[in-house]
């Protein structure tokens, strides 16, 4: 089981996330914006990051960015509702694995990390 | 207002409702309003930028809301506490998101705001001189009014 960083500045979507991953055996780890997913990750190193991206002081994407330079290994995956071509491109040249697009099923939450972490 | 950045919030917003809280949906019929937005008992404000620009509302009563939110929760939520606000923010996030998805499948990429709650039924909101189509979401738990109000970025109304 993983150690799992939810990164969302919605309490609704971090806990409603955080159920589905608890119910799956993981542990569970929450960060309300990008700098707090910074400080979290560093203290915590958690096996995986879930990212949301727009978010008020630091946004996803420049906290994946931040994130892969601690840890050029970190396997980050988006969990957004902005799944716009370019906004998953931008994700992606920063560092996150994966994009997962809002309203998420719990079966692709739990297949990507088993994609990302086996 | 072009009907056709109305549609992709329309399918959007049937297609969230279904799938998150089971909704079976009626649409009402499609007004055009010009002038302030009004708020109703609780409103979801979310900014666009890009291509095309404006702004989208979810007006409902708290009721309605809280409805939502308890059907999204799988339990049923007695107040409606900042926890529920944050819910139905979510739900205006995720709708307005997938609508962008199909605006830049369309040809308008565009930028959405983070989710504004607005808690006070009349709130005088303007929304400098761009037109809004509004359309009434009839459902189990309530309607849903979404208004939509959008124009081409250097489209001069």
């Amino acid at each position: 089981m993983a150690k799992i960083l939810i990164v969302d500045d919605a309490a609704f979507m971090r806990m409603r996330c955080s159920k589905l991953l608890k119910e799956n055996g993981h542990d569970v780890i929450e960060a309300e914006n990008g700098l707090m997913a910074i400080e979290k990750y560093k203290a915590e190193k958690p096996d995986m990051v879930f990212m949301d991206v727009t978010m008020p002081e630091m946004d996803g994407i420049t906290a994946v960015s931040e994130i892969r330079k601690l840890d050029s290994n970190a396997k980050i995956a988006m969990l957004s509702a902005m799944g716009q071509q370019s906004m998953v491109m931008d994700a992606i040249k920063a560092g996150a694995r994966d994009f997962v697009v809002k309203p998420f099923q719990p079966e692709k939450v739990l297949s990507t990390i088993k994609k990302l972490i086996g | 207002m072009k009907v056709e950045f109305m549609n992709p919030f329309i399918s959007s917003a049937i297609s969230v409702l279904e799938s998150e809280v089971s909704a079976t949906i009626k649409k009402g019929r499609l007004t055009l309003e010009t002038g302030d937005f009004l708020s109703q008992e609780v409103t979801v404000l979310i900014g666009v930028t890009g291509k095309v620009e404006g702004h989208v509302f979810y007006g409902m009563k708290e009721k309605t809301a809280k409805k939502i939110v308890s059907a999204m929760m799988g339990e049923e939520l007695l107040v409606f506490d900042e926890f529920a606000q944050s819910g139905i923010s979510e739900l205006g996030n995720v709708i307005t998101g997938k609508a962008g998805i199909g605006l830049e499948a369309a040809g308008f990429p565009c930028n959405l705001s983070p989710p504004t709650l607005i808690l006070r039924e009349g709130t005088n909101i303007s929304t400098l001189n761009i037109s809004r189509i509004l359309v009434p979401l009839l459902t189990q738990y309530g309607e849903i009014i979404v208004h939509v109000g959008l124009r081409e970025a250097d489209e001069d109304e």
